[in-house]
């Protein structure tokens, strides 16, 4: 597709003039330059490289056109110094291409590289919350995919964008200076590679833009349809839906191939500009040289039209990077896309007050909070307060939608009330960051997150230091040594993807041993049996009965069955609002 | 190379498009000689004070200028055929096969990084086979240009050139071919540590784990590029090679204008030579880079073959049409999706048009392969499952499925509108039978305040409403269906007890001409059965209810 991508290129600068601009494009083009700055000494680096070349270039054809005009004289010798110098520039041109090369590899690493710990200090200052707001595989492809798109740009596009209008001119200048004519025709040509790219290049642009959107658009309903393939086979519609997908493709080339025939126009120019500028020299020159001239204006001749490639090399270069200019934009729009959350503090200073803990858990203590996801929305907490003495258990029940994972996420301090305070063990949340918070927390949510290593390690990150006696006693109150003489390799079973399989029940013990080994005070669950059946359901009940003991505990459940887990206070949400609070005896 | 066989065969049918655009690509390249060719001998004969004309030389930039606009036209056409087709026939052929098995398994990464796969096939006819052919029908015409000098030039030319555009592309062919599997298994952990790093971000949180994680991420990158810059390195030796071969070449070219391989009064076709040595080999010399890509494309074509082949055991397509009558019943079905592992053992049932069932059990128990023997997904290994008194196996797969439709928790919504969710490319449909089938899957109020209606855009995989929304309208999809069998696979996943519980409510005001297998994990008390069957270590039994 690289020269479909090529034709559209067009002078960007000239399409900014045209186009209105809106102010997320503004803050994205700040990105872009952001991103161009931070690159500049790599971009540079290769760009000066690349110049060097391009003299190394005007040497190496000047020495061909002298050793070409001699043998034209009729000297019939190879001039030795001139052909020693043209070896020794092809290698030179080699060895700077070579190093060229590499150049572009390492800078395009470092660039994704930098672009990625940006993206994750990003992530891990905006919290857990951003998954409320994009799904997860959509940040993961961001944080690979998606900038691992970019190394064309950083590694190619940068460069030549930097190099070629200097590269381009410098050729011309020197050409100018052996041969007056030559110069003027092959500036002349080069001249009019703007003014084709303006005339051809602003209508095609704004249609192929157009046109590569429709492609785009294209190409995700295919993978939506080959995701969805399994729903459309079994409703018995799948040859129905490719026939409409193979009709969808077809008009799609009719439009876009209308669209080429102008675009291609636009590349046929810069063919015009370079192969004119040839041929009117060859031609323009023969008055020069009728009836022999001298050997010095032959080599100048040779050394005009051998420069004529030369001067359109870094032309071409840029238009073939094309492709790798429109990754910027769509993944700069993509990281643009992300919400801007607020960032939560850094820990604080050491001499804080410390949350007190007794025998017995923590006290919670919530005054009044509120908190709204999104602007003009009604808000997902409503001047909520309640109160947990050390050792109580709460029951929280609702609708979906009444707030409860609202609340829990603000007591975990992925978020923090817009209004209202919250005081654990009497100290507010506020004063504290967001790492003393969860010091003083254990959660269980819907389904654990396995990941990809041992199930000793994926127990164990709860508390690193956790001595070996105090694993076998999270193992035992989880009740994970029931299955794990199931394991193929017990402790050191691989889990997460590509791994052994658990079921639903068996990783949720997963998160209670997590929670059995970091002993916190507070225990905050959110539906913990939610997905599983009434059998394991009970058995999961026994073991969080142990893990509730000199604990406060709030849980968050749809399912009857929690009921009699021994709960001293039951509280019932409805549209962000705490509808009901009772204390039992 | 075999595996490739039938992508050649897609290919095949757009031969004639496909061969115009490279006599296209090879003659435009001729004009590029003959330009080049006739620059260098009119100069020379100009240097020499020889009578000059010029008409083959303005000929020769005319006709580079037009054949190159052409040539990119009609690649570019061939190209766009050649792409749907491939898509098409990857579509069917995933249809046909492997795709409703896919359905019971969790398979969406697995299909999305297809997907990539299919769309790194676009370049192949481009990038590779177009550069590729022209270099091979350019060799002769170089070689036949260099004979007019002399034969050891044209051999050592034409050695070069066969160096240059062929072997050293095969060669870097093999290396990245050799090279795939170990740059993907860096990505694939890269990507792997990513997704545990983004989707694992509350456990890392409230674990403290923030900065193990992302130091464990930036490892697996490291390791991701350091793959991939040995591949670089390779690469960049590789084509500095070329460039020298080149050069090598160039120079060769210039000895035989100083009358090393033939007499130096020849200067002027010295010259002529040159020029066209010079234009072959610099049009060749980014070859072995085609060669890179080739080598990873064949993996990725490789993937997608292997993707449309049938997997074993899908059943045999039936000739009979579906029957008249609906009761289904099981005969002493045994089923496994590997046979050593049996998930369903001698299970006998029989569901009469128009009742209602529960399958209950813990997960993994099997319930979902009971969905997949009904659907003909897969077949029985023993026993039989009958439709209206006929054996499912005689029966048309594509009339059983209209007669049974399918609610799983797996059901795609596709990034479209609403209506085209609920049509599924199916026709006939008025509005009203639409809007009835969403006020049974009670969401039609909520379809009503949306200010476009039907036509409301739900996003990927409805990301613009909530799960629970989403369900409903895979739901009043299956509603929709006239088929007289509904299986609904949890379709409380997601929904919260009330929603549910009204949700399970409505089934029971269906009226009876519909038979319902719900399967479960757990009842909530509103649902109306006529049986209740629960399934436990493979065995199927009948509950009282």
């Amino acid at each position: 597709m690289e020269n479909f991508y090529s034709v559209c290129f067009s002078f960007p600068r000239f399409l900014c003039i045209c186009l209105p601009m809106k102010a997320d494009k503004k803050m994205l083009k700040g990105w872009v330059r952001q991103q161009n700055g931070a690159n500049r000494p790599a971009t540079m680096c290769m760009a000066l490289i690349g110049m060097c070349n391009v003299l190394a270039g005007m040497v190496l054809v000047w020495s061909l056109a002298s050793i070409l005009a001699g043998l034209l004289a009729g000297g019939g010798r190879l001039d030795a110094r001139w052909l020693g110098i043209f070896i020794l520039m092809s290698v030179v041109r080699v060895i700077l291409g070579y190093v060229q090369e590499h150049l572009a590899v390492s800078s395009g690493e470092l660039a994704r590289k930098r672009l990625r710990r940006e993206l994750l200090s990003r992530f891990f200052a905006q919290g857990p919350a951003l998954l409320r707001h994009q799904h997860s595989a959509a940040l993961a492809s961001l944080l690979t995919d998606r900038i691992e798109a970019l190394e064309g740009y950083f590694a190619r596009w940068l460069p030549a964008s930097a190099l070629w209008v200097v590269a381009q001119w410098s050729v011309v200048l020197v050409v100018f200076w052996q041969n007056h004519r030559a110069g003027l025709i092959l500036g002349g040509c080069c001249l009019s590679l703007p003014f084709f790219q303006a005339v051809f290049g602003i209508a095609t642009a704004i249609a192929s833009r157009r046109q590569l959107l429709a492609l785009n658009r294209l190409q995700v309903r295919f993978l939506d349809r080959i995701r969805g393939i399994a729903t459309i086979v079994l409703s018995g519609n799948a040859e129905k839906d490719a026939q409409g997908l193979g009709q969808a493709a077809d008009e799609l080339r009719q439009r876009t191939m209308k669209v080429l025939r102008l675009a291609f126009l636009t590349s046929a120019s810069t063919d015009v500009a370079m192969i004119v500028a040839l041929v009117w020299i060859v031609i323009d020159q023969r008055h020069g040289l009728m009836h022999g001239g001298s050997v010095a204006q032959t080599t100048s001749i040779l050394f005009a039209v051998l420069m004529v490639p030369e001067a359109f090399a870094p032309f071409r270069a840029l238009s073939a990077a094309y492709q790798d200019r429109a990754q910027i934009t769509s993944s700069g729009e993509a990281i643009q896309k992300l919400p801007t959350l607020p960032e939560m503090a850094a820990g604080t200073s050491a001499d804080q007050p410390r949350a007190e803990r007794t025998a017995r858990g923590i006290e919670l203590d919530v005054q009044g909070v509120s908190y709204q996801w999104v602007k003009d929305r009604p808000l997902a907490l409503d001047d909520v307060s309640f109160q947990l003495k050390a050792g109580d258990v709460a029951l929280l029940t609702g609708p979906s939608g009444a707030g409860k994972s609202t609340l829990i996420e603000m007591l975990l301090g992925f978020i923090r009330p817009l209004e209202g305070s919250i005081r654990l063990g009497g100290v507010d949340l506020q004063a504290l960051g967001p790492a003393e918070i969860t010091q003083q927390i254990s959660w269980i949510g819907q389904k654990p997150v396995i990941f990809a290593g041992t199930l000793r390690e994926n127990i164990m990150f709860a508390a690193p230091e956790a001595s070996e006696k105090q694993l076998q006693a999270a193992l035992e109150a989880s009740s994970i040594t029931g299955y794990l003489p199931l394991l193929p390799d017990g402790l050191e079973t691989r889990l997460g993807e590509g791994g052994f399989g658990l079921s639903g029940g068996q990783a949720q013990r997963i998160a209670i041993a997590r929670a059995f080994l970091k002993d916190a005070p507070l225990l905050i669950m959110d539906e913990p049996t939610a997905h599983l059946d009434p059998m394991t359901e009970q058995d999961i009940l026994m073991s969080l009965r142990g893990l509730l003991k000199g604990r406060t505990a709030l849980i968050s459940t749809h399912s009857p069955q929690f009921h009699n887990i021994g709960e001293t206070v039951r509280l019932t949400m409805e549209t962000g609002r705490l509808t009901e609070q009772e204390t039992l005896a | 190379m075999r595996q490739l066989q039938p992508l050649w065969n897609v290919w095949k049918a757009r031969g004639g498009r496909l061969l115009i655009g490279l006599v296209l690509a090879e003659l435009s390249v001729c004009a590029a000689f003959l330009l080049m060719g006739q620059t260098g001998s009119r100069l020379g004969l100009i240097a020499i004070g020889g009578v000059v004309a010029f008409g083959i030389l303005r000929f020769a930039g005319a006709a580079r200028i037009i054949l190159r606009y052409l040539e990119r036209l009609a690649t570019h056409d061939a190209t766009f055929r050649v792409l749907a087709d491939i898509r098409l026939w990857f579509y069917r052929n995933l249809a046909k096969g492997a795709a409703a098995g896919l359905g019971f398994r969790r398979s969406g990464d697995l299909l999305s990084r297809l997907v990539a796969d299919v769309q790194s096939l676009d370049s192949l006819y481009l990038r590779i086979l177009v550069p590729l052919a022209t270099a091979l029908f350019s060799l002769p015409i170089v070689i036949w240009v260099c004979l007019k000098g002399s034969l050891l030039l044209a051999l050592s030319i034409g050695v070069i050139f066969c160096l240059v555009a062929f072997a050293l592309p095969a060669l870097m062919a093999k290396l990245s071919y050799r090279w795939g599997p170990e740059l993907q298994q860096a990505q694939a952990d890269m990507n792997n540590q990513a997704l545990d790093l983004v989707g694992g971000m509350r456990e890392l949180r409230i674990f403290g784990q923030e900065d193990a994680a992302a130091e464990r991420f930036l490892a697996a990158e490291e390791a991701f590029y350091t793959v991939q810059r040995r591949q670089g390195q390779a690469m960049a030796h590789i084509h500095a090679i070329s460039l020298l071969l080149t050069r090598l070449g160039i120079i060769l070219a210039l000895a035989g204008c100083a009358g090393v391989f033939f007499p130096e009064e020849q200067a002027v076709m010295g010259i002529t030579i040159l020029f066209v040595v010079m234009t072959a080999l610099d049009s060749i010399v980014d070859l072995p880079r085609a060669g890179l890509l080739f080598g990873r494309i064949r993996h990725a074509a490789e993937r997608v073959v292997d993707a449309t082949v049938m997997p074993e055991g899908t059943p045999a397509e039936g000739t009979a049409p579906a029957p008249a009558g609906h009761e289904i019943e099981g005969r002493d079905v045994t089923f496994g999706w590997t046979p050593e592992k049996p998930v369903l053992q001698n299970v006998n049932f029989r569901l009469r048009a128009g009742e209602r069932a529960a399958l209950v059990g813990p997960s993994g128990a099997g319930k979902s392969s009971l969905a997949a023997l009904l659907l003909k997904v897969v077949a029985p290994q023993e026993g039989s499952i009958t439709l209206g008194g006929q054996d499912m196996a005689s029966i048309q797969t594509e009339a059983l499925r209209e007669q049974v439709a399918w609610l799983s928790q797996a059901s795609h919504l596709f990034d479209d509108t609403i209506r085209s969710n609920l049509l599924l490319g199916r026709e006939g449909f008025s509005d009203k039978a639409l809007w009835a089938a969403l006020e049974q899957a009670q969401i039609a109020d909520f379809v009503r305040s949306l200010p476009a209606g039907l036509d409301s855009w739900i996003g990927e995989n409805g990301s613009h409403i909530s799960g629970g929304q989403g369900r409903r309208i895979a739901l009043a999809r299956v509603l929709l269906s006239e088929a007289p069998v509904l299986i609904l696979d949890e379709p409380g996943t997601g929904l919260d007890l009330e929603t549910e519980r009204a949700f399970l409510a409505t089934l029971n005001q269906l009226d009876r001409s519909r038979t319902i297998l719900l399967i479960t994990h757990r009842l909530t008390g509103v649902e109306q059965l006529d049986h209740l069957w629960t399934l436990h270590e493979g065995r199927l039994k009948s509950q009282p209810l």
